[in-house]
């Protein structure tokens, strides 16, 4: 009777280690509990693009926890997203509601680097964790202890991309192009004149963009008359796309590449075959091999019909981060920022996720490269 | 008054927001009073934010002292958009001012000691509640004890009749100047307590959508009302917390007030602007 | 590189003018700024961006979008600026309805269209470049190019040589006098507004097909720059809003060649300014509508 009870049950537990979607729901000490975690996100106004991307993550996320995929220690969390529509203001209101009503014990977003310098402060003050997904500017996790950040910051993604590609192109003349209307952009163009520079090569062209801008033909015509070995786009998509196309209209033939603001399927969609070879050093590979990151790629593109892009991929991993945190219990706000403090290792779709001594993600970038119909590793 | 101060303690921003908007309304409604359709306060109020900040972040300045350079900073400004500006009538000194607004927010974007795109953080916290509130009061009284003069008279004659108002002898030259330079003043004075209450300025915080903002709030309110401009200021500022629950349809609510107002509302705005064909008058 | 800067200039500065020649011809007509200009640019980029993603070949989604830009332009008149025309409320109001009206056009088309950006052609228009000496272009650019002059030289021609061009001018001169003299106000305002908004719609499709994309922040980039553009060619000047656009497109473009893309903005506006402070009337004068 014993025996074949134990082997009914060896029996369970062995198929329900080998199947990889219904991992088993352990029960933590939270279990049965509901935690609702606040978000902010641009869903609407200027940077709906993007805010977009991170929602449709965290719905997908508060799924995959009610159907077990992510294991939250059989609580029941959700994430509970609410539109800043791109207004300063309304991200200052949203922090505050946040920390001081008692509602959620964590608060992830906002959208936009701008944003965060303005609401993390508050977040300081009530002593409060918050989590940024895609606030990489410079300074953003040192406004305060309660800071986190698991998006790869510029600073630790240009450099060792310049080095990777130098180690292959030896370009000796670059030119930059940067929007310098935008905090994400402009770090980037000066991060890769650094770089460029340190690596031995001379800076021969400089030129500026604004946020919208469609027509590169003054720039790129500018550029391509000093002839540079490779071009580095410091940027988001939507202007990169149009760049790199516009410069294959104009017969450029230098190396092109990017930082995190180019990782997204529209590069080839939209630039076709002018995109091949551009280099991108980015956050996290839509092909990556990291635990359940395919998958998380096939659920989302058979719930949305796109593929996700970097923003909803670091915005699913926080989701993961703070599921782990409620497994091992954490329900209130003092729980959530000591399990963040103490936090090992947390396997996500960006790959392993700690924090360093300033809160920041302890990763390296992943170097990409376009190739036909989508991104390899360099 | 626990609940009082909970819902402080909740609101708190919030309240803020209103009492600055209501300022930057205030300051629009001092030019529209005088028949100016001056859009330069964005600006204005950017130039004295960025002016108090870098007052009291590279200089130490103490915040009363670097709010008055503020102020000073964006009156000196605003005297000098007057003279060049002093010819133009309704939408072309509409546009003009709005061009002047695009060159400010691409100066404080391009040159570094603003931090430029990534803008100015850290800016010392030390403008609190009652200080704006305060400061709206003081400006709300001075604008009151204003209109009991004959200043007052001459700036809502310009309005109505410049043709009439020169006949009796009203200097439409001064009142427009000290119109906009009043105007100049009080966005100032919002900006520097923007700058010190939310401790962060980017460019696009005071570029032409914030002029549109401001300006559809004197709208809704009333064009020729100050307190109408107060009202609207606040209206529209709470507005977005409190239809939060509409979602996706909070953006065409936006819309869908600010026609319904236009084309119900009663008066006030048909005594504003002639319906002159040529709005560009030469005068000497 | 002067000349292929040039040449971008002038494909730059082509699709300005056709958006600008919408808006100053209402402004010659009825004295109104219509803001909402630029969300009928873009909401008829969407339109044709729609319909040939439904199989219509190019040129009739071109031409659909158009006319219901024009539809869209008469549908606008009607509600927002006819109804403060009875009031006769003055210039500031029909400013600020015609706000009200982008911002609600804006989230009917972010509503339908989502805040994605479209491409006609996924993969990017094949379209080889041409040579012409040193200047290097591809034929949609010069097919785009050739269609905004011929819809402005159409313009022209509708202006100085019909009967409704007539009376679109004589409107603009002395709404009164042509009204005593038998033109029926209402019915020539709703074909300037339908001229009007047909161009602007014209433009935003064009520029649609020149980058691939079309997005909802297309209004944006284009309402203030519009402004300049006509401020430098004269409100109510179709000619001086042609020569306005290719001016600002060269000024862009040449901002950009020496070194001063961070500066390009405030060169436009700068120069608006000065136009306006110097010679309000701008190149042509508000007078021109009536030459055409």
């Amino acid at each position: 009777m014993k025996k074949t009870m134990l082997c009914s049950l060896a029996m369970v537990l062995a198929v329900s280690a080998a199947l990889p979607g219904a991992a088993a729901i352990t029960k933590g000490p939270a279990a049965g509990k509901t935690v609702k975690i606040g978000v902010i996100a641009d869903v609407t106004g200027a940077a709906a693009v993007y805010g977009t991307m991170q929602k449709n993550a965290y719905d997908l996320a508060t799924e995959d926890i009610k159907s077990g995929i992510i294991d939250a220690g059989g609580a029941n969390l959700s994430f509970d997203v609410e539109d800043a529509a791109s207004d300063g203001a309304q991200v200052v209101n949203l922090m505050q509601k946040f920390t001081t009503d008692g509602t959620t014990p964590l608060e992830l977003g906002p959208t936009l680097s701008g944003e965060a310098f303005k609401a993390f402060p508050i977040a300081k003050a009530a002593n409060f964790p918050v989590m940024g997904t895609s606030t990489t500017a410079e300074g953003v996790t040192a406004i305060g202890p309660t800071v986190f950040r698991d998006s790869l910051s510029e600073s630790q993604a240009i450099p060792p991309t310049v080095a990777k590609v130098q180690a292959k192109w030896h370009a000796k003349t670059v030119a930059i192009i940067y929007g310098d209307d935008n905090a994400f952009t402009k770090t980037d163009g000066d991060l890769f004149k650094r770089e460029f520079e340190k690596s031995g090569a001379t800076v021969v062209d400089t030129e500026t963009f604004h946020i919208g801008d469609k027509d590169f033909g003054a720039s790129l015509t500018k550029i391509s008359s000093k002839k540079p070995d490779a071009i580095a786009i410091g940027g988001l998509f939507p202007e990169a796309t149009q760049i790199i196309e516009q410069a294959g209209k104009l017969g450029i033939k230098a190396h092109m590449l990017g930082g995190n603001g180019l990782n997204s399927t529209q590069m080839y969609q939209v630039a076709g075959p002018a995109s091949q070879g551009v280099v991108v050093g980015a956050a996290w590979f839509i092909g990556g091999k990291y635990t359940g990151n395919l998958e998380f790629v096939k659920r989302f593109k058979a719930k949305y019909g796109n593929n996700p892009d970097q923003f909803a991929a670091q915005a699913y991993a926080a989701a993961q981060v703070v599921a782990s945190l409620v497994r091992g219990g954490a329900t209130t706000k003092d729980e959530m920022l000591s399990g963040l403090r103490g936090l090992r290792v947390v396997q996500t779709v960006l790959g392993p996720i700690a924090f360093d001594q300033n809160r920041d993600v302890r990763a390296a970038p992943v170097v990409l490269q376009i190739v036909k119909g989508g991104f390899a590793y360099l | 008054m626990t609940v009082l101060a909970g819902f402080y303690a909740q609101h708190s921003r919030l309240i803020d927001q209103i009492g600055i908007n209501a300022l930057l309304a205030l300051s629009l409604s001092v030019s529209l009073q005088a028949g100016q359709l001056a859009l330069a306060q964005a600006g204005l109020a950017g130039i004295a934010a960025y002016t108090s900040a870098i007052a009291s972040m590279q200089y130490h300045w103490p915040l009363a002292a670097s709010i008055l350079l503020a102020v000073a900073a964006s009156t000196l400004v605003a005297a000098l958009l007057a003279y060049p500006v002093r010819k133009l009538r309704g939408i072309f000194l509409a546009i003009a001012t709005v061009g002047f607004g695009e060159i400010v927010r691409v100066i404080v974007n391009n040159v570094n000691i603003t931090g430029g795109a990534e803008g100015l953080s850290g800016i010392p916290n030390d403008v609190t509640t009652p200080i704006i509130y305060g400061a709206l009061a003081f400006v709300g009284v001075a604008l009151f004890l204003m209109s009991r003069t004959k200043f007052a008279l001459a700036v809502a004659l310009t309005r109505e009749d410049e043709a009439a108002a020169r006949g009796v002898g009203v200097d439409v030259g001064m009142v427009r100047f000290a119109s906009l330079a009043l105007g100049g003043a009080i966005a100032g004075l919002a900006g520097a307590l923007y700058a010190h209450a939310f401790y962060f300025l980017a460019p696009a915080d005071f570029g032409f959508p914030r002029m549109e903002q401001i300006l559809v709030w004197c709208v809704i309110g009333g064009v020729t009302s100050p307190i109408g401009a107060v009202a609207g200021a606040a209206f529209l500022s709470i507005l977005p917390e409190v239809i939060r629950a509409l979602a996706d349809f909070r953006e065409v609510t936006n819309g869908i007030i600010l026609l319904a107002v236009i084309l119900f509302a009663p008066g006030g705005f048909a005594a504003l602007w002639h319906t002159r064909r040529a709005p560009v008058a030469r005068d000497a | 590189m002067l000349a292929q800067q040039l040449v971008n200039g002038l494909f730059l500065g082509a699709v300005y003018a056709l958006f600008a020649v919408g808006y100053t011809l209402v402004f010659g007509v009825l004295d109104i700024l219509n803001l909402a200009h630029a969300a009928i640019y873009m909401i008829a980029a969407f339109t044709a961006y729609s319909l040939v993603a439904h199989g219509l070949p190019l040129g009739v989604a071109f031409a659909g979008a158009v006319v219901l830009a024009g539809v869209i332009g008469i549908v606008l008149d009607r509600v927002a600026f006819a109804p403060l025309r009875r009031r006769n409320a003055g210039t500031l109001v029909p400013l600020i309805s015609s706000i009200g009206a982008a911002i609600i056009i804006g989230a009917i088309a972010r509503g339908i269209y989502g805040i994605d950006e479209r491409h006609f052609v996924e993969g990017g228009i094949d379209s080889p470049p041409l040579h012409l000496g040193p200047v290097t272009f591809t034929a949609v650019e010069a097919i785009i190019f050739g269609t905004a002059i011929a819809l402005m030289l159409i313009l022209s021609y509708v202006l100085r040589s019909t009967t409704l061009g007539r009376s679109i001018r004589a409107v603009s001169q002395d709404r009164i006098a042509a009204a005593l003299l038998g033109v029926n106000i209402e019915r020539t305002i709703s074909a300037t507004f339908f001229i009007a908004s047909a161009l602007g719609g014209a433009a935003g499709i064009l520029t649609g097909l020149e980058y691939n994309a079309v997005s909802v922040d297309m209004a944006g980039s284009i309402e203030l720059k519009g402004l300049a553009v006509i401020i430098l060619g004269g409100m109510g000047s179709i000619t001086g809003a042609v020569i306005g656009g290719f001016v600002i497109g060269a000024v862009e473009t040449l901002a950009v060649a020496y070194g001063l893309s961070a500066w390009r903005d405030a060169l436009t506006f700068g120069v608006m300014f000065l136009i306006l402070v110097a010679r309000p009337a701008g190149i042509f004068g508000a007078r021109a509508l009536r030459n055409a």
